[in-house]
């Protein structure tokens, strides 16, 4: 399953195979056919215009824009004037984008290697015989179905806030935090808890990888006297390095563009952009407040490009370590 | 790829052209839905505002009776709080859809006339369209700028010491007329130490409230195109705040900033706020406690550095029913009915026939009559601060970063200078 999945490309082009145009072996089509096959071709762009023009549109059209506007001076108002890589210097010297980017940094590196332990625990859990599993993995799951959505984050600002449930909870034990969406620090813990919460896709997708682990494997080292934690440790991470790599690797580019619940959470309506003191300020609300609070939209396309070239950076150094810890069997079972 | 399946693709290719078509006629039909006009000559306009459910209320019971008197306009409605509001705003006028009406205030006159986004409504005037006869106090120049009139003032409002009656008289203090920084630094410690809770809500974030006090020494927060005191001025001002929060005379900012968009003093952890005198209706609704107006403390025991601020109605310039957007802001500030349904939720009305219309028999409402009188005959009231391109942006940053120094987060050096710095480039720009 693992290999499928980061070996997909491969998989496609060799599916096609199969039946080559004009390959060894077969015919060359008479004339007729060759013009019915350009009507065929037609036909298949012309089932796939909707996605076209969306991509042409919605996609690559504003890319090119932005891309074009991160060198200019744009308040969407007036035409956008060039000034080279001016919104670049500024953004480096703006201490309030520096404070976004080590928020941003900060709930990356906590957030998702707690998320991902989390959903491999429960995986690990959810992966043997028992009854009513079916019932514990869609129960697991269901967080993540509605976890994106707005309201989850009202609520979860609720539950967060000053004299709420967590907050009285706290108290029982004698800690007074006074509400973690008020105070400046504790508020990116309140999203980083969010994040966690909605551990179910990885997990899913550890759970299907738990299952690619050939059973044979555990009952060698059954044999030999293996204990779990060394059957976990020698059999199963090695086993599940592919998914978890790809795990990694998702959770990290979901981090970096977190926005709507740290904007819900930290804000919402009637009240700051991202958090009390940008406690919340991850890099998207920053963006956000640049281009449509400050109307600095030449500045704000600067700042997404600089995340996509950031997002880049890193998953090529994920690419690049996966070779002294992912293993792949080899043949791709 | 046999013979027979040549037809049936033909089939699909034509259904899936088809959908294609009917795909491009809705997006064109929504394209469309913009511009609103129909067979019968209705016209529909777009009317936004800010403000909170209780405004929203009485705006949909005047919009009711507009719709009475004028069948063929259909108002729709749309509102959301302040800060909100002109993100909204902004994204709507910079894609060319802003609504028809909208309400404004004085910060953004400047801003979106340079945008070329407010209409003049001198034209609809001169067409007998709205009438600018019969404005109290001066008010029909309020919204002219550089000659063009680009909003309609629906009340007059000022700055005021909003209170919670039952706490100063717990407290046992009477503000009066005149009464000096001093005298109120003693009530915030009095309502401290006797109610236990703080005295006011975060008054060093409030643009505002600030310049009232550098008015009161002969400066402003604004000139004609930038900052109007330094940082020195600046420096006292936050150092002084600083030791209000750490000794809780003014309210913790945690709290403060979690019952948004409650405000501090009707969720009782204040005992006063500094804000515009009208807003004692919004809390009247909002709170439990019974809440009041209370004169701006002095720097020399005379002058309060207040003037008369409003809100108004501001046609966009790429309205298609330019007509009718006027007829319907002529209604809103000129209709007897209009005013005894708002109330004072935005002021004193600005008209004489509105101001007459309503006299409030209600205390909270009275109060708000009687605090704008007393202004006049104490004589405090003077020309008003002007407001340059960007002195939202430089409002919202005094209230972010005066909230930081509250929260701890920044020095009273820091808040300073980063305060100067982002100023600096919205006025700029």
């Amino acid at each position: 399953m693992g290999t499928a999945v980061t070996h997909a490309p491969a998989t496609e082009v060799r599916a096609k195979d199969p039946e080559p145009r004009h390959g060894p072996g077969t015919p060359p089509r008479p004339a007729g056919l060759k013009r019915r096959g350009r009507r065929e071709n037609l036909a298949g762009y012309l089932f796939m215009s909707p996605w076209i023009a969306g991509f042409l549109l919605l996609t690559a059209g504003p890319m090119a824009a932005s891309l074009y506007f991160a060198f200019t001076d744009y308040n969407l108002f007036d035409a956008p004037r060039w000034i080279g890589l001016d919104n670049f210097s500024e953004m480096f010297g703006d201490p309030r984008w520096r404070h976004s980017v080590r928020v941003t940094l900060w709930y990356v590196v906590v957030g998702t290697p707690v998320k991902l332990l989390v959903a491999l625990g429960v995986a690990l859990l959810l992966a043997q015989k028992r009854r009513g599993q079916a019932f514990y993995r869609a129960a697991f799951y269901a967080p993540s179905l509605i976890g994106a959505s707005v309201s989850v984050a009202i609520v979860w600002k609720a539950i967060f806030s000053d004299d709420a449930v967590v907050d009285r909870t706290q108290r029982v034990f004698g800690i007074d935090a006074g509400g973690w969406t008020g105070d400046p620090d504790l508020i990116i813990y309140s999203l980083v808890a969010l994040t966690v919460w909605q551990f179910g896709a990885p997990m899913v997708i550890f759970l299907a990888g738990l299952k690619q682990v050939p059973r044979e494997l555990y009952e060698a080292a059954d044999v030999d006297g293996a204990g779990r934690l060394r059957q976990f440790w020698n059999i199963t991470l090695p086993m599940i390095s592919p998914v978890l790599f790809f795990n990694v690797l998702l959770e990290t580019i979901h981090s970096f563009q977190i926005f709507s619940s740290a904007y819900i959470v930290g804000g919402g309506a009637g009240g700051n952009a991202c958090g009390p003191a940008d406690g919340s300020m991850v890099y998207t609300c920053y963006l956000y407040v640049q281009g449509f609070e400050n109307s600095r939209m030449g500045l704000a396309s600067a700042m997404a490009w600089m995340l996509l070239v950031a997002v880049a950076l890193v998953t090529a150094v994920l690419f690049w370590s996966q070779k002294r810890w992912v293993h792949y069997e080899e043949g791709g079972r | 790829m046999q013979q027979g399946k040549g037809v049936e693709r033909r089939t699909v290719l034509k259904a899936a052209g088809a959908s294609l078509a009917v795909t491009g006629l809705g997006a064109t039909a929504t394209a469309c839905g913009g511009g609103s006009g129909s067979g019968d000559g209705t016209v529909t306009i777009r009317y936004a505002w800010w403000g909170a459910e209780d405004r929203a209320r009485r705006i949909n019971k005047t919009i009711d009776l507009f719709e009475k008197k004028y069948p063929k306009i259909k108002v729709k409605t749309d509102f959301q709080p302040y800060p909100d509001f002109w993100k909204k705003f902004n994204t709507q006028a910079s894609g060319g859809n802003p609504p028809d009406v909208f309400q404004n205030a004085i910060g953004f006159l400047r801003k979106y006339d340079a945008k070329n986004v407010l209409l003049d409504l001198k034209e609809q005037v001169k067409a007998g369209n709205l009438r600018m006869e019969g404005f109290r106090a001066g008010l029909d120049t309020f919204g002219e700028i550089d000659g063009k009139l680009l909003g309609v003032p629906v009340g007059s409002n000022s700055m005021a010491l909003v209170i919670d009656k039952p706490v100063y008289a717990r407290a046992g203090i009477t503000p009066d007329m005149g009464w000096t920084w001093d005298d109120f630094d003693e009530a915030m410690a009095r309502v401290r130490d006797r109610t236990g809770r703080a005295g006011d809500s975060g008054m060093y974030g409030v643009m505002y409230l600030y310049d009232l006090y550098l008015r009161q020494n002969g400066k402003a927060f604004f000139t004609e195109d930038g900052l109007g005191f330094t940082e020195t001025d600046l420096t006292r001002w936050w150092t002084k705040a600083e030791k209000g929060v750490r000794s809780g005379l003014f309210a913790d900012p945690k709290k403060v900033a979690q019952i948004k968009p409650k405000s501090a003093l009707s969720a009782e952890l204040a005992g006063s706020e500094f804000t515009w005198d009208n807003f004692t209706v919004r809390y009247t609704s909002e709170g439990k406690s019974e809440y009041g107006l209370a004169p701006i403390p002095t720097t020399d025991g005379k002058r309060t550095g207040q003037y008369l601020g409003s809100l108004m109605l501001s046609a966009s310039k790429r309205t298609q029913h330019p007509v009718e957007v006027a007829k319907f802001i002529d209604f809103m500030v000129h209709d007897p009915e209009v005013a005894t349904i708002m109330g004072y939720d935005r002021g004193v009305p600005a008209t004489t026939a509105q101001y007459e219309a309503y006299r409030p028999t209600d205390p909270v409402n009275k109060a708000i009559a009687a605090y704008e009188e007393s202004l006049v005959e104490a004589g405090v009231l003077e020309p008003i601060t002007p407001h340059p391109n960007g002195a939202d942006i430089c409002e919202a940053a005094f209230l972010r970063i005066g909230e930081e120094l509250g929260l701890g987060k920044r020095s009273v050096a820091d808040a300073v200078e980063q305060f100067f710095n982002e100023s600096k480039t919205a006025l700029s720009s």
